[in-house]
């Protein structure tokens, strides 16, 4: 009796987002009994607003991830970012607002090049590398700023006024300009990420690093590349962090690095490497961040009790995508490959790499 | 093998050995004696410069602005009393109150001849002033004192704690009108001891007859950071929809509280007060969101602090209650016992301003 | 011809670097090569050598636990807060082992049974455990202990050296031990290089693992208690952050982050060099995130000589032959 396999185009990918959209609806719901004026457009406008920068650093966090690294750094390349753009911002108040995010997106990138040297090229393992420029690049931003705070009275007004613009209003409901710039973005990167084949190369290094080496693939430009990435985005969330709070200090950014791996984590991004997607990065944030802005609205959830349930939380969402994605991840390997049935006296599984990786 | 495993032993071993054979002497104090004689307690002096003193400026954290201010200060007197320049240093997040045990203790390895402190770390704070005291390095705190007073030799407190409180209840009172209504308190963190010493105040002074319109529903807190108190007084205004202000006796929480209120467009429904610096709070008064606000001069502060500091440290003032002392371009100061805690000194150094929207601009 | 194998390298260049680094520091500040001046140095970071010693045996393992920090902070509320409920202080001690013991050991049921990532569930565990410190003390400290507690933290106890450090000496001995020359040491290591070869060779894995992350935690929950004697008043916030700096140790010390290699010698150097250069520096009045720069860019070109290093035997090798 062979396994019923399921149609090829409900992979487990889509399971898995379309779970995490379950989830945000079901915690939608509970929440909605516990909070009064729940469903109002102010709240929507409260999660959109400040998911973004969480959501950036997930998909940052992604696309290194899926080739089986880390990067600690990303919250110093933020500070580092904001910080720098943010002083640049106060001395050319006239200058292009492109220029502005250009320059943030070329800092990050630049971080993260580094980064990527050291990994890529100099063969030193990605946590040690990213544990030691997360203070690297926090320690030098320290010494620069010379004790010095941005304030957001000397940035110019277009900054400032960034996050509250918006692309459509319905009511009091508003899509924020950054929301939907921010939405385009990673729709982009995920439709590169699946479709293109460098996206596809960076699963098959995170799935098997020997195999994709000696399939001939530039394993080493490509993670070199997936930490340029990763440095952009983040110098991008340097902006956006710039733009909402104005006030840049010297431990801006401070901590988000694991905001973006738990991130990352409860959107279905396996740390070994190898599987999730962009957007599932994207619902982990909307996730947590829902998570955590209703959890400080419920009035019996003293604040104390918030980071114990949200630490809860996120352990129930990975142990579900666990037992979710297992099943199905072995109805879909049975089907992708026709030729293989899978009976009860069979010996192996008909993907057995992916079976140890999770063991 | 074996050879290689020795060789490592007999390096580790030097290591170790460089350690026990050290140098055993103290580094002894630069400071004591000098021409001017020690008051006693009660009799006025003149603090004089002339002698050296290497010293510690320790804030609760780096890259807050009222702290580079009070810094500022304490540079002033240092150069007009010829004396070394204080080294500022602090932990880099006002999170962790760990960072300034280690300064402390490390202060009295080195053996400087002071160290002012504005407390972050609670209670904790007491064995790195031990082990301070110890090595007679003399503690000045500032700002926000060390509770139980003990090692720390006086608290140069920048207002009366008490009247912090029934500013703060004034301000809430005149913003919100006679019928008052509800208001919620943003705070630093949990641990300093000057912001709870304040909200304490606040509450006792809220149950005069004076102010038995204002209802205080709620306090936060966001530890002085940016994003945190600015998602603070969000959920604040979201959890308490009736509040008609929000009191942030913090610089960076009504920074932070101004910026959210204006952003979200709430400036009509709640306005945002508490202690704040004009430089960055300029905008939100000039709208309207934050019509008054108080402080006090943090420069001021920095440069009494360290000149009384400097006073005690060359020996030329006693810490003693009764003991009156002028410092330089402030005038003259009496060190009395502290009423808001059990046991201490202070000396008080002097009034709030508070600023609207006609003398922000000075 | 002595065999000189990546650990003895490894070894013999951080002995180098212990011994540079002290130099330096002595020739910088007269103060420096006081016997007093050595104790606080481990003093002042005595319960993160503690945890990094287990946090060897965790990483060998091909593990990872970030909840270290605040199961530290989750044991020190535990007492904290069962003192002020009025429970006899040795009892309060007691329970905040038992608490800690029992966050390690579902940590690492959770590990073991369910093969997520270890990086996930002790990320939870970080979260969450903060929390439930947090939902134990809120936002006030305990203080005021037995007098014979915090001089345990605080005074010295066999000549110049203070219990902890008595108790870090005995502990990094005694953890050499189990690692290098016990059975369970080597099954550690195996499991590491490689799990399924290690389950077929009848190594009890699951079981190692629950063991190992449940005596992670009541390491980081003695750590907490000794925080808590040296301080004289616990916090909910208390050690934010350690588990970067513990992790370092333990990395610099030639542990590979993937597992099946390390040794107790080099990790004991590495918290030789990470001590003696946060101290040496912060005398010279370096301010914190500087300390750390330095000792992450330590990490980073320690692994890029080593890298270099590898390919020299190779070599000599191939000379040879």
């Amino acid at each position: 009796m062979s396994t019923p396999a399921a149609p090829l185009w409900i992979r487990p990918e889509r399971i898995k987002e379309l779970s995490l959209v379950g989830v945000i609806a079901v915690a939608l719901v509970i929440f909605g009994f516990l909070v009064d004026d729940y469903y109002s457009g102010q709240f929507f406008n409260r999660i959109t607003t400040s998911v973004v920068i969480t959501a950036v650093l997930a998909v940052a966090q992604t696309m290194v991830v899926v080739t089986r690294n880390i990067d600690l750094s990303v919250g110093s390349i933020v500070g580092v970012s904001a910080y720098l753009t943010g002083q640049y911002a106060a001395a050319h108040p006239d200058a292009s607002p492109v220029l502005a995010v250009g320059l943030a997106l070329g800092i990050g990138a630049l971080l993260g090049a580094v980064n990527g040297l050291l990994v890529a090229y100099g063969r030193v393992p990605a946590i040690i590398v990213t544990l030691g420029t997360l203070a690297i690049y926090r320690s030098w931003l320290v010494s620069h700023a010379e004790a010095r705070t941005i304030t957001a009275d000397s940035l110019p007004s277009w900054v400032v006024d960034l996050p509250t613009r918006t692309v459509v209003s319905v009511g009091s409901l508003d899509v924020r300009a950054v929301f939907f710039v921010v939405v385009v973005i990673v729709a982009l990167l995920a439709a590169g990420m699946q479709r293109l084949r460098w996206g596809r190369r960076l699963y098959a290094i995170g799935s098997n690093p020997e195999a994709a080496a000696q399939a001939g693939l530039p394993t080493r430009r490509l993670v070199f590349g997936a930490f340029v990435a990763c440095g952009a985005l983040s110098g991008l969330a340097g902006f956006l962090f710039l733009a909402r709070f104005g006030t840049i200090t010297v431990v801006a950014g401070q901590g988000l690095e694991l905001d973006s791996v738990a991130a990352a984590v409860v959107g279905g991004v396996s740390v070994l490497g190898g599987s999730g997607t962009l957007v599932g990065a994207l619902l982990g944030a909307v996730l947590i961040d829902v998570l955590d802005q209703s959890l400080v609205r419920v009035p019996q959830v003293s604040e104390f009790w918030r980071n114990a349930i949200l630490g809860a939380l996120i352990l129930a969402a990975v142990i579900a995508d666990v037992a979710i994605g297992r099943r199905f991840r072995r109805r879909w390997s049975a089907e992708a490959r026709p030729h293989t049935k899978v009976t009860e006296d069979e010996p192996a599984d008909p993907a057995p790499a992916l079976e140890a990786s999770d063991a | 093998m074996v050879r290689a495993h020795k060789l490592l032993a007999v390096l580790t071993c030097l290591a170790l050995a460089a350690a026990a054979c050290g140098d055993d002497d103290d580094s002894t104090s630069t400071d004591d004696d000098s021409g001017s004689e020690a008051g006693g307690a009660g009799e006025a002096v003149t603090i004089e410069g002339g002698d050296s003193m290497s010293s510690i400026l320790l804030p609760k954290c780096t890259g807050i602005a009222v702290f580079d201010q009070a810094n500022e200060g304490a540079q002033e007197a240092a150069e007009e009393l010829g004396a070394d320049a204080p080294e500022f240093l602090g932990p880099s997040t006002c999170e962790d109150p760990t960072g300034q045990i280690e300064t402390m203790t490390n202060a009295a390895t080195q053996g400087v001849d002071a160290v002012m402190i504005s407390n972050n770390a609670g209670e904790q704070i007491q064995s790195g002033v031990d082990a301070a005291t110890d090595s007679d390095v003399a503690v000045v705190s500032w700002d926000s004192p060390i509770p139980s007073g003990e090692g720390e030799s006086l608290f140069v407190a920048q207002v009366d704690f008490d009247e912090t409180g029934v500013v703060m209840a004034d301000m809430a009172l005149e913003i919100m009108g006679e019928d008052g209504g509800q208001f919620a308190v943003l705070s630093a963190s949990p641990d300093a001891a000057n912001q709870n010493a304040w909200i304490a105040a606040l509450e006792e002074a809220l149950t005069d007859e004076k102010y038995a319109n204002l209802e205080l529903v709620d306090t936060v807190y966001g530890n002085d950071d940016a994003d945190e108190s600015y998602n603070q007084a969000l959920a604040l205004v979201d959890s308490n929809p009736d509040i008609e202000l929000i009191m942030a006796p913090t610089t960076v929480g009504i920074a932070a509280a101004g910026k959210a209120m204006t952003d979200e467009g709430l400036c009509d429904r709640v306005k945002v007060s508490g202690l704040g610096l004009p430089d960055e709070m300029r905008e939100y008064t000039e709208s309207g969101c934050a019509p008054q606000f108080a402080l006090w001069s943090f420069v001021d502060l920095g440069y009494l602090t360290y000149y009384a500091t400097y006073g005690i440290a060359t020996g030329q003032m006693e810490a003693a209650e009764g003991q009156t002392f002028t410092a330089g371009r402030m005038g003259e100061y009496t060190i009395e016992k502290d009423p808001t805690r059990d046991s201490g000194l202070r000396v008080v150094m002097g009034p709030f301003t508070v600023y609207t929207v006609d003398n922000i601009d000075e | 011809m002595p065999e000189w194998t990546r650990e003895r390298t490894w070894e013999l260049l951080l002995a180098v670097i212990l011994v540079g680094t002290v130099v330096y520091n002595a020739s910088r500040s007269p103060v420096y090569l006081d016997v007093d001046n050595f104790v606080n140095l481990f003093r002042l970071s005595i319960e993160k050598v503690i945890v990094a010693v287990i946090m060897t045996f965790v990483i060998v393992n091909g593990e990872i636990d970030l909840s270290v920090a605040s199961v530290m902070a989750f044991s020190a509320c535990v007492l904290g807060a069962a003192y002020e409920a009025g429970v006899p202080f040795p009892l309060a001690i007691v329970l905040a082992l038992v608490a800690s013991a029992a966050a390690g050991f579902l940590q690492g049921q959770v590990i073991a049974r369910t093969g997520i990532s270890s990086l996930v569930v002790t990320l939870a565990g970080l979260i969450g455990f903060r929390g439930a410190a947090r939902i134990l003390l809120e936002d006030r400290s305990v203080g005021a202990f037995p007098e014979w507690f915090t001089d345990l933290g605080r005074e010295d106890l066999l000549g110049p050296l203070p219990f902890a450090l008595v108790l870090f000496l005995v502990f990094v001995v005694v953890a050499g031990v189990v690692l290098h020359r016990t059975a369970f040491g080597r099954g550690v290591f195996v499991i590491g290089d490689n799990a399924d070869v290690a389950r077929y060779s009848g190594i009890a894995v699951a079981r190692t693992k629950v063991v190992l992350f449940t005596t992670s935690a009541l390491v980081a929950g003695v750590a907490g208690v000794l925080f808590a004697a040296r301080l004289g008043s616990v916090r909910a916030n208390i050690a934010e952050g350690f588990e970067l700096d513990i992790i370092t140790m333990v990395l610099l010390g030639g542990v590979s982050i993937f597992g099946g290699s390390g040794t107790m010698l080099g990790v004991a150097l590495a918290i030789g060099i990470v001590l003696n250069l946060r101290n040496g520096l912060g005398l010279a009045n370096v301010e914190a995130n500087t300390q750390t720069g330095v000792i992450g860019a330590l990490l980073i070109v320690s692994v890029l000589v080593q890298n270099l290093l590898d390919r020299l035997p190779l070599r000599r090798r191939e000379a040879e032959a």
